[in-house]
């Protein structure tokens, strides 16, 4: 399954809105990445990931979470990681990154 | 060994997706429930990942799924660069990279993990999870 990137700037909250539908892996990742680096290069602010119809990440999509949370953490913003299923937060939690990344 | 099935792929990122899903449907045929079967998805597109991103084998890599009695066993083999396997290092939680969280997602998932691979010499990972 592909990936598909919704994406909203909420003004109201100042902060990006992204749905994420299908899978983040080694094909996709490099997608996601330019997305979400094309909307922080307009206005760098936090973002809110729903991971509701997110069936699949993997390292290359986690790597890519990460790098992002890195440049935000730069300017004291945030990534909102919201309604990941059970095997998204199964990964966020071994990997120790439900501990870096706000997890709702 | 009950059964054996074999997959050859070109090293293209496309392909992993393939693997993922036969080994999915051939882990439901053996009874594993859903959490184990997302858990031996994940470890395979893994090694998967490992023969093209980091062993950079050019042409295909080799998947051979096992059906044991009460294990499931997934081999990936590529012919690429391999690697130092010394240089491993397991991924700081505290302060994640996004380096290394391969292989560590693989050992957390999986009952067993072998990494077999020498510089220029490619990588054979192989994976297995026991029926409970």
């Amino acid at each position: 399954m592909s990936l598909e990137i919704s994406k909203r700037f909420d003004e109201e909250k100042s902060l990006w809105d992204i749905q994420l539908v299908g899978d983040v892996d080694i094909q996709s990742s490099s997608h996601l990445k330019e997305e979400i680096n094309g909307m922080l290069n307009q206005v760098e602010t936090d973002l809110t990931i729903d991971c509701a119809n997110l069936s699949y990440i993997d390292s290359t999509g986690l790597g890519v979470l990460i790098g992002v949370l890195k440049r935000v953490k730069l300017v004291e913003k945030e990534i909102t990681i919201v309604n990941a299923q059970n095997n998204i937060k199964k990964l966020l939690n071994i990997t120790g990154l439900d501990k870096i990344f706000k997890i709702k | 060994m009950l059964d054996q099935v074999s997959i050859s792929l070109p090293c293209k990122s496309e392909y992993v997706s393939i693997t993922r899903l036969s080994s999915s449907v051939i882990a439901n045929q053996m009874g594993f429930d859903i959490e184990a079967i997302e858990d031996i998805k994940v470890a395979v597109g893994e090694a998967c990942n490992n023969a093209i991103i980091h062993s950079h084998c050019e042409a295909t890599f080799d998947i051979t799924f096992q059906v044991m009695d009460q294990a499931f066993v997934c081999e990936v083999r590529d012919g690429g660069n391999g690697f130092n396997l010394n240089e491993y290092q397991e991924p700081n939680l505290s302060d994640p990279q996004g380096n290394g969280l391969g292989i560590f997602i693989m050992k957390s998932l999986m009952d067993e993990v072998i990494v077999d691979t020498l510089p220029g010499k490619g990588t054979k990972i192989t994976l297995k999870k026991f029926l409970e």
